[in-house]
């Protein structure tokens, strides 16, 4: 009960943040010199391009959550439908799809980042639909799991002998049948989704240097922890905050879901 | 073999141009041509590919662009400080691991269980570079206990540059071997072979230490060779934080560089390290599962 609550209220202050930030901070522009200290006019003093600290922190949650919400969709939108063509459509369907899959999830998604990012494709443009790649493997598998569970295998049978068509009894039946497991999974891999992205735009892999993201003003700016840490420790405590929040609150669910079942 | 073709692979197809790396934005189509040439990055893929392949048995990577100095070299001169960075992390983890696997799993559902249960998921949450400078910030700035920094020092003469990331890289991996653990030790101190020992007499020491934790840790090890797969991960990230010379910190700058005879050298140790952590889970938990050619029908 308490992990819950606590769970839920890390979430809030960074999603209300990154949600109401942008409409709240001004222009994100250079102000003065770099790493001031703080005052009146700037609460939490300036970064490394002399941007004011308070108002790069308020813009910077957006491209996180943006980018997080984003690659899981894209994720989802390829993972669901190949999961339900290897669950229903026969042998070799199946074993092209899970084959072909399995070399994807040869190699750690950081590394494959990094690959992309030397040979020059850096940007979001190019991370979050990698991102997204990363994850298909894993959903497809979920999908194929909950689509060839017993319960539903007899009731596709059963649908297949009156002479409905597959994609019908696949969109129809099978796809609503699956939606629990897949949601379970989603609370899973925003997780990692989010682990994933902030560690990419750390190593400077994703956004550009002058991106307000958390995850990149806590590079640029981590030299300065001595000097103005206010703006190295409230982007990480905010980052922190969403990470644990979101861990928290899926265990929870998954715990409350298995006593269920 | 798979691992040195998408190795290849991967850098290859997707050149952006290592030439104009090379020579900067300035350089005319001419330059870029023959530096092209000298690169060999004019002759046909699979002609490059064959070469590379070549000189890699002989344990030739290539020369970097930038530096011009031998892959293989450089790579073995920043391989001790990753080496001992992840020997350290795995010589705390999996005691730790063990530990709080155990108590956990033998008192399922107690308090002890459940806090654990949060720290170790509250660990397992917070992104390492997030959770290193919150260290940072705590054990260095403010106190000076602790080395913020391992930049220019060897980590063999101070040993105490290491201790925070340590914690770093161990805190994210704990959660889930210990969780496996304690997962398998739970169903198994339940089931019918802890019942049958327990009624031949033997002490309830020997039941779990000799006879249910080896078969709990069947899928812990597995994890735990994922858990290598995000060391590897986490070293790259908690070396450029604690500027430690590893092979994580070569990599990232390889890929500023866009080194690509560098990437794929770091490619190739990187996927190596992972294929043989899983080679090796995989012959342990064989080891521990009991023998099932009973039930072979």
């Amino acid at each position: 009960m308490v992990s819950r609550a606590l769970g839920w209220s890390l979430l809030a202050v960074p999603l209300l943040l990154a949600v109401a930030g942008p409409v709240l901070a001004g222009p994100v522009v250079s102000v003065g010199a770099p790493w001031q200290a703080p005052d009146a006019a700037h609460p939490l003093g300036t970064d490394v391009l002399g941007r004011d600290a308070l108002t790069v922190i308020l813009a910077g949650g957006l491209p996180v959550i943006g980018m997080t919400v984003a690659a899981l969709l894209l994720a989802y939108l390829a993972g669901v439908p190949l999961g339900l063509v290897a669950a229903g459509r026969g042998r070799l369907a199946d074993e092209t799809v899970m084959r072909s899959l399995d070399l994807v999830l040869a190699f750690p998604s950081l590394l494959v980042l990094m690959v992309l990012a030397a040979t020059g494709h850096r940007g979001p443009g190019v991370l979050i639909p990698a991102v997204a790649v990363l994850q298909v493997p894993a959903i497809t598998r979920v999908v194929r799991a909950a689509a060839l569970a017993p319960g539903c295998r007899t009731a596709v049978e059963a649908l297949t002998l009156q002479g409905r068509p597959w994609w019908r009894i696949q969109l129809g039946y099978v796809a609503r049948h699956v939606t629990g497991p897949v949601a379970t999974d989603a609370g899973t891999r925003l997780g990692v989704v989010l682990y994933l992205l902030a560690s990419a735009n750390f190593l400077g892999l994703g956004l550009p240097a002058d991106s307000p993201d958390w995850a990149v003003v806590i590079e640029r700016n981590s030299e300065a922890l001595y000097t103005a840490p206010a703006v190295v420790l409230v982007p990480a405590a905010l980052l922190m905050a969403l990470c644990v929040g979101t861990n928290l609150v899926t265990d929870r669910l998954l715990a409350a879901r298995r006593v269920i079942t | 073999m798979f691992v040195l073709v998408a190795t290849f692979a991967v850098t290859a197809l997707l050149p952006g141009d290592a030439a104009s790396v090379v020579l900067g934005e300035q350089a005319t189509d001419e330059q870029v041509a023959t530096v092209r040439h000298q690169l060999g990055l004019d002759r046909p893929l699979l002609d490059r590919f064959g070469h590379w392949l070549s000189e890699l048995v002989t344990g030739d990577l290539g020369r970097s662009l930038v530096t011009g100095a031998p892959v293989a070299d450089e790579i073995v001169r920043r391989l001790a400080a990753t080496a001992v960075l992840a020997g350290v992390t795995l010589l705390v983890l999996v005691p730790l691991a063990l530990v709080v696997g155990v108590v956990c799993g033998l008192r399922e559902g107690s308090r002890i269980d459940r806090a654990l249960a949060a720290v170790t998921l509250f660990l397992h949450s917070i992104p390492e570079f997030v959770l290193g400078l919150l260290l940072v910030a705590g054990f260095a700035v403010h106190t000076g206990l602790l080395p913020a920094t391992a930049a220019g020092t060897d980590l063999t003469a101070r040993p105490e540059v290491i201790v925070l990331p340590v914690i770093v890289l161990v805190a994210r991996q704990l959660c889930d071997v210990a969780r496996q653990l304690r997962i398998g030790l739970a169903e198994q101190t339940r089931g019918p072979v802890a019942e049958h020992l327990r009624l031949l007499g033997l002490p309830e020491r020997t039941v779990v230490l000799r006879h249910l934790l080896p078969a709990a840790a069947a899928p812990a090890v597995q994890q735990l060779a994922r858990a290598v797969e995000g060391l590897l991960t986490g070293t790259v990230i908690v070396e450029s934080l604690f500027a430690i010379t590893g092979l994580g910190t070569g990599f990232v700058e390889a890929v500023q560089n866009r080194d690509i005879p560098q990437v794929q050298g770091y490619v190739l140790v990187f996927a190596g390290v992972v294929v043989l952590g899983n080679l090796a889970a995989d012959l342990v938990a064989h080891r521990l599962t009991p023998r099932r050619e009973l039930v072979t029908w």
